[in-house]
């Protein structure tokens, strides 16, 4: 059975409070795990996953849905 | 020295100043910066938002950092009304309210809003029928404090919280002296505004917020930066707001029972040992750590100079007004005599207090009021 994927929705969160809440989400997590994030288009989506991947995780994927994004983060340590 | 001004701010807890302080150690950046050192700071703010959030059963993105509930407040009765005045024009509060709520209400009408101040009972309750009977299709928005800071009164916010939601406006409390002494929950209380402060709470001074429901709209008070959606413009005194978080998470259900045990304590000891005097407020449905009396034959500036001398803190007013001459607005509102209105004292506990504290305030009190009272 496929695993449940944890969803954040950030619509609506500025920078850089959108990577922190991320952030804070990740550090409870298990190592490897996934969290689905949804982002803003514009300033959240250009600045996030740079910011996620300094930090050390991995971005799996990224995918327009409609005025937002869902971006797709591996926890890495 | 004996602190029973805790309504007027409480000392900052040792274990909120250790943390403060371990930021001011730390080379910090600020919050709104996408650099590493930026990021960092806004976990701290991210962190301290999902514990606040959690304490009233908000989401994080309904939370909003302010410089304190005066800010908080002026935000929310000018925003709402403002931003609502297509809709109506008339605003209702309570006549017991903060100044920071009645002022903004003063100021509301001077820009052509229709204010009602709604009475309350001699034990400061609102009566949730007053509130129906003061709406009007041009309602927009009803602001009514969660506990009174003078006389400790709670008010019946959920009913009031219903109506509102029913007839469509939006409700608003004022929840700086009640917060985490008396449980919030923004959903069951019907709360579409919610003001809190964190030195009230042992934490520290200069930092409040503001529950706002999800697409409630308010016009901003303070412009410049985008910090917090375009709510509150400014650089985030992420320190304040770290404090502010680790205040509401040590906040502890057993210290209220307590400060409840000693309330009851003071007032029994009170009423007791001393003639002539009266509580104001109720003896049920009150702040667990408030306490204000009027000693009859004795002015309360004249006991809280005493005190003062004898190094225990009370406030006579609200600490706001302390230096007014003025009855209080509450204790009028109270329709008190003006002897009862001038001769109150508030004693505000902390976690802090002990019982014998109190029974060193119950004697000093005895011994100086003989000495008032002998002079007259």
């Amino acid at each position: 059975m496929k695993k449940a994927i944890e969803v954040l929705d950030l619509t609506g969160v500025g920078c850089p409070m959108n990577t922190a809440r991320i952030l804070l989400r990740l550090a409870v997590m298990a190592d490897k795990a996934c969290l689905e994030v949804m982002l803003d288009d514009g300033e959240p989506i250009a600045n996030v996953p740079v910011s996620i991947e300094d930090e050390g995780h991995q971005i799996l994927a990224r995918e327009r849905k409609g005025k937002q994004w869902m971006l797709r983060i591996q926890k890495s340590h | 020295m004996i602190y029973l001004d805790n309504a007027a701010t409480t000392f900052l807890d040792r274990q909120v100043a250790s943390f403060i302080c371990s930021f001011y150690k730390k080379d910090m950046g600020n919050a709104s910066s996408q650099h590493r050192l930026g990021i960092q700071a806004a976990v701290v703010i991210e962190k301290a938002r999902q514990v606040i959030a959690g304490s009233i059963k908000a989401d994080p993105k309904e939370i909003f950092f302010f410089s304190g509930g005066t800010e908080a407040n002026n935000t929310v009765i000018k925003g709402i009304a403002l931003a609502r005045k297509r809709q109506g024009n008339h605003v209702i509060v309570s006549a017991i309210e903060h100044p920071s709520i009645l002022e903004p209400a003063r100021w509301l009408q001077r820009q052509g809003f229709r204010v009602s101040y709604l009475p309350v009972n001699p034990e400061g309750f609102v009566d949730p029928a007053d509130v129906k009977r003061a709406m009007t299709p041009r309602t927009i928005l009803v602001s009514v404090m969660h506990a009174n800071n003078e006389i400790g009164t709670i008010e019946p916010i959920r009913p009031i919280g219903a109506l509102c939601r029913k007839r469509g406006v939006i409700f608003h409390t004022d929840a700086c002296q009640s917060f985490t002494k008396v449980p919030l929950d923004v959903e069951c209380d019907c709360l579409d505004a919610v003001t809190l402060n964190g030195h009230k709470i042992h934490g520290p001074r200069g930092v409040g917020a503001l529950y706002v429901r999800k697409g409630l709209v308010l016009d901003a008070f303070m412009h410049g930066g985008h910090q917090e959606n375009g709510m509150r413009a400014g650089t985030y005194n992420t320190e304040g707001i770290a404090g502010f978080g680790k205040a509401v998470e040590i906040a502890d259900n057993r210290d209220v029972a307590r400060m409840t045990k000693l309330r009851d304590y003071c007032i029994q000891e009170i009423e007791n040992r001393i003639a002539g005097v009266s509580l104001n407020g109720p003896r049920q449905q009150r702040l667990c750590n408030n306490l204000n009396f009027s000693f009859s034959g004795a002015a309360g500036k004249e006991l809280f100079l005493l005190l003062n001398a004898g190094n225990i803190f009370v406030s006579t007013a609200s600490a706001c007004s302390s230096n007014a001459l003025q009855a209080s607005h509450v204790l009028q509102a109270l329709n008190v005599n003006d002897d009862r209105a001038h001769g109150a004292v508030r004693i505000s506990l902390s976690k802090k207090n002990t019982k014998e504290e109190i029974d060193h305030v119950v004697s000093s009190l005895a011994g100086f009021l003989k000495k008032i009272r002998r002079k007259i």
